[in-house]
């Protein structure tokens, strides 16, 4: 089983792209996960949602890809937004004060609401 | 004999004192790309010494964090020695890389920063990091105090 697994979905009619990871975001499958939030930020999504629920752990180099992309995304006048981190995600992201930066939702659901 | 003058207010470049050795009883693993497994041992060893679900999580983090220098820095192998200390769970993680900066992790990165939070978070959830590093290697030695709400 790979450590990391993901998918994209984008809902026909909805602004918005929803990538869902689970398992183990680290240094060593970060490199595949920039890949994947590089060609989905390549798309110029209106809102890109990405779902944490299923993470059970994620380090400082998978942060950074996902802090990338929100500048990106930024940039381009678009919103990355994060949902459902379990309490040692959402703790990490508390400490380093990358939800700051980003809004991160309780759910997928909070995180699409219009 | 002039007694020493301690330059005012310096913090040392380096902390001089070697490190004492682990517990007799101390648990070791060698991992180069298996982080993964890395993170398994502590969990299950932090769970064993009776931490939180919580702080157990925290030092699954610092250690990950540190050992995934080990493949960002270094070319070889690392080690994870773990042990027991009186009322203190260690994981010492120890590898061929060279912190040039004392004082990395020290201070949060910027707000806008897309690196260098690895040793910061380190140095937020564990109550004692101790830092060793010369050009033969680097040890990081992270405590955390099994305290009796645990």
């Amino acid at each position: 089983m790979d450590l990391l697994t993901t998918s994209v979905a984008t809902a026909d009619g909805d602004p918005y792209t929803l990538v869902a990871l689970a398992g183990e975001a680290d240094v060593t499958n970060s490199g595949a996960l920039r890949e994947l939030l590089d060609a989905e930020v390549a798309k110029e999504p209106r809102t890109l949602v990405i779902d944490l629920s299923e993470l059970r752990f994620m380090d400082s180099s998978a942060l950074h890809v996902i802090l990338r992309a929100n500048r990106t995304m930024d940039r381009q006048g678009g919103v990355l937004a994060l949902a459902g981190p379990r309490d040692p995600v959402a703790k990490m992201l508390r400490l380093t004060a990358a939800d700051q930066l980003l809004p991160v939702y309780a759910t997928v659901a909070e995180a699409t609401a219009e | 004999m002039e007694p020493e003058q301690a330059a005012p207010s310096r913090v040392p470049t380096r902390p001089r004192q070697p490190l004492p050795p682990p517990g007799d009883d101390a648990t070791y693993l060698t991992y180069r790309t298996d982080l993964a497994k890395v993170r398994a041992l502590v969990l299950q060893l932090s769970r064993t010494a009776g931490l939180t679900e919580s702080r157990a999580s925290d030092l699954v983090l610092a250690v990950s964090e540190v050992a995934a220098n080990t493949l960002r820095h270094t070319q070889s192998a690392g080690t994870l020695t773990i042990w027991r200390q009186a009322d203190e769970f260690i994981c010492e993680v120890h590898d061929e890389g060279t912190i040039a900066d004392p004082q990395a992790g020290q201070t949060r990165p910027g707000p806008d920063a897309t690196g260098g939070h690895g040793l910061w978070l380190v140095y937020q959830v564990c109550d004692l990091v101790e830092l060793r590093s010369d050009e033969t290697g680097t040890t990081i030695r992270m405590h955390m105090g099994i305290r009796p709400a645990d």
